[in-house]
């Protein structure tokens, strides 16, 4: 009887023995949380910068990885107290034709020609990664309003990084709508640099190196709908691409405005107020970034014309003017070439005769 | 076979103003429609093959600056020139001219059976002379005002300048359609002159066709040389 209990549990033991024996048991996330639910649960990097290590697992378990266990992300967390852990890699489930049925959105190449992911490449600790933008722990679907990459929240989470520009942004008239208008349709970071394709401002595949900023803007200012919608000014993006400065940079020209060249980067602002780059007082300077020299009279009149709108005022008139004189001189030339060949004929024929 | 007598119309140093003139305002015209009309595929083509907005942009400016050399160079040839300015006092609009261009017009549309009787120039080639000089003048002015825009502003407001740019476009497109349907129709596709007259090169008229179409001016100097021939 003795024999055979041994040879059953001796069989149990091989049998489990690719699970238990060679490989140590998975702590469950129930273990995880008994340390990691203190919320002053502490840990000093050797720079000696302190950050936390709590985790809100209630928050987590609402999260799109609410049914992972810890251990699939931090594979290196199987000993007791865990120490020095890797930093997780997200593409370990996310990637094309995996088993978990991870979404794979292969945004991986997009990142890696980013200017965030050469940085990584490059070994830089500061450039940001997945986790940086999406969160660790608490990762939402984006239309979940409490998504770091949720549109409301894209300034914040950029911001993190970029804080000069998240200041001048946040009180811009694009930061002022979407931030306490909460109209969605107000660009946020990303509608302008695009999400995991954001590339340095030089790099011509930028989607705001200086020939395309009036193709990214035009997105919203161009866009019908939009307009109709929230009232936004239409005629400058048509007038603009008539302008010198538009046709220029539409054939390849780099040293004309673009729309941000006038209107600032981040610090866009509405013309009547006082702190934007186009307010009347404020225009002979900004212009004068590319014209030296530039005066008052540079305010004195409309930028964004139409000569062949009415709202044009004068210029219209003039233009309509001279549209006709053309016109005129045109068709009395034509005339006259008919009448003339006419006679050149008659004649030569009745000379003829 | 009688050879023709050629008779000088205009002199070397006309030719070649009138010459360094048709440079500059093929030059000028084909860069500035390009501009007006960068939206078609022949502005896009023209730009393309100019070498850009800017290198275009280039073209223009010295071919104004052709312009404004004719211009000038024109202006001391007038005023120096004792040739010059007999020319000039002949291109001075008269009232003759008036009745001379109605009767033109009865001519070509059949009402009257007589030619009006021309001096050297003819009112329809004075109206061409003083567009030139008119439309030259305005659009050197406009020109240089857009050119030199940020000084311009020191003294215009922006709407000025505006209106400058409407009428710089216009009236090139304006002097483009007079140049292509009147100038060159006379002188190239004019059924008599087809496919040109090559006044402009050696600026000879051949003494009877000085008959017919400047008699006055016949009259007034020729007349002995032909008794003579005859």
């Amino acid at each position: 009887m003795k024999k055979i209990r041994i040879i059953i549990s001796l069989c149990f033991f091989l049998i489990s023995l690719p699970v238990h024996g060679l490989t140590q048991e998975l702590p469950s996330n129930q273990e995880c949380r008994h340390c990691h639910s203190n919320p002053n649960l502490k840990k000093v990097l050797p720079d000696g910068k302190v950050i936390s290590e709590y985790v809100d697992f209630d928050l987590f378990y609402k999260s799109v990885h609410k049914k992972q266990a810890c251990v699939y992300c931090h594979i290196d967390a199987t000993n007791f107290p865990c120490k020095n852990l890797q930093k997780v890699n997200c593409q370990r489930c996310h990637y094309k034709g995996n088993l978990a049925g991870a979404p794979d959105l292969i945004k991986y190449k997009e990142y890696g020609e980013s200017v965030h992911g050469r940085a990584t490449a490059l070994g830089d600790v500061k450039a940001p990664m997945c986790q940086d933008c999406h969160g660790s722990h608490y990762i939402f679907d984006k239309a979940d309003t409490l998504s770091r990459t949720n549109k409301e929240h894209i300034p914040q989470t950029c911001g993190a990084c970029h804080l000069n520009i998240y200041d001048i942004y946040r009180i811009s008239v694009h930061g002022e709508a979407l931030r306490k208008k909460h109209i969605l349709a107000a660009p946020s970071c990303a509608d302008c640099h695009g999400e995991h394709n954001i590339k340095e401002h030089t790099d011509p595949k930028s989607k705001v190196f200086l020939t395309q900023v009036s193709v990214t803007c035009a997105k919203c200012h161009a866009n019908m709908e939009l307009i109709k919608k929230y009232d936004i000014p239409v005629e400058p993006v048509e007038t603009y691409r008539e302008s010198f400065h538009g046709v220029a940079i539409k054939f390849g020209a780099k040293t004309v405005a673009n729309c941000s060249s006038c209107h600032e980067v981040h610090a866009i602002f509405k013309s009547d107020d006082p702190r934007s780059s186009i307010y009347v007082d404020n225009i002979p300077k900004t212009c004068g970034k590319c014209h030296p020299g530039a005066s008052e009279n540079f305010a004195k009149g409309k930028i964004h014309i139409n000569p062949a709108k009415k709202e044009a005022g004068i210029i219209y008139y003039v233009s309509q003017f001279f549209k006709y004189l053309t016109l005129s001189v045109m068709f009395a030339l034509i005339i006259y070439i008919i009448l003339d060949l006419r006679k050149k004929i008659k004649v030569r024929r009745t000379g003829e005769e | 076979m009688e050879e023709k007598v050629m008779i000088e119309r205009f002199t070397r140093s006309q030719r070649v103003q009138h010459f360094l003139l048709l440079i500059s305002f093929i030059i000028l015209i084909i860069t500035g429609l390009a501009l007006k009309f960068h939206d078609s595929w022949l502005g896009k083509l023209v730009i393309t093959l100019e070498g850009g907005v800017i290198a275009r942009g280039i073209f223009h400016r010295f071919a104004a600056v052709l312009l404004i050399f004719v211009a000038i160079y024109h202006f001391f040839y007038i005023i120096f020139t004792r040739y010059a300015h007999e020319e000039f006092l002949l291109m001075l609009p008269k009232f003759k001219d008036f009745k001379d261009a109605f009767q033109n017009v009865a001519f070509t549309l059949g009402l009257s059976s007589e030619h009006p009787k021309i001096d050297k120039y003819a009112p329809q080639e004075k109206f061409q002379y003083w567009a030139v000089v008119a439309g030259s003048f305005l659009m050197i002015i406009t020109g240089l005002v857009l050119w030199y825009q940020t000084q311009a502003m020191l003294v215009l407001p922006k709407w000025v300048i505006d209106i400058t740019r409407v009428m710089h476009s216009y009236q090139g497109v304006i002097i483009a359609v007079v140049i292509l349907l009147w100038h060159l129709y006379i002188v190239h596709l004019n059924p008599k002159r087809f496919p040109m007259s090559r006044i402009w090169i050696d600026g000879k008229v051949s003494l009877e066709e000085l008959k017919v179409e400047h008699p006055l001016e016949y009259e007034r100097k020729y007349q002995d040389i032909a008794d003579e021939k005859n």
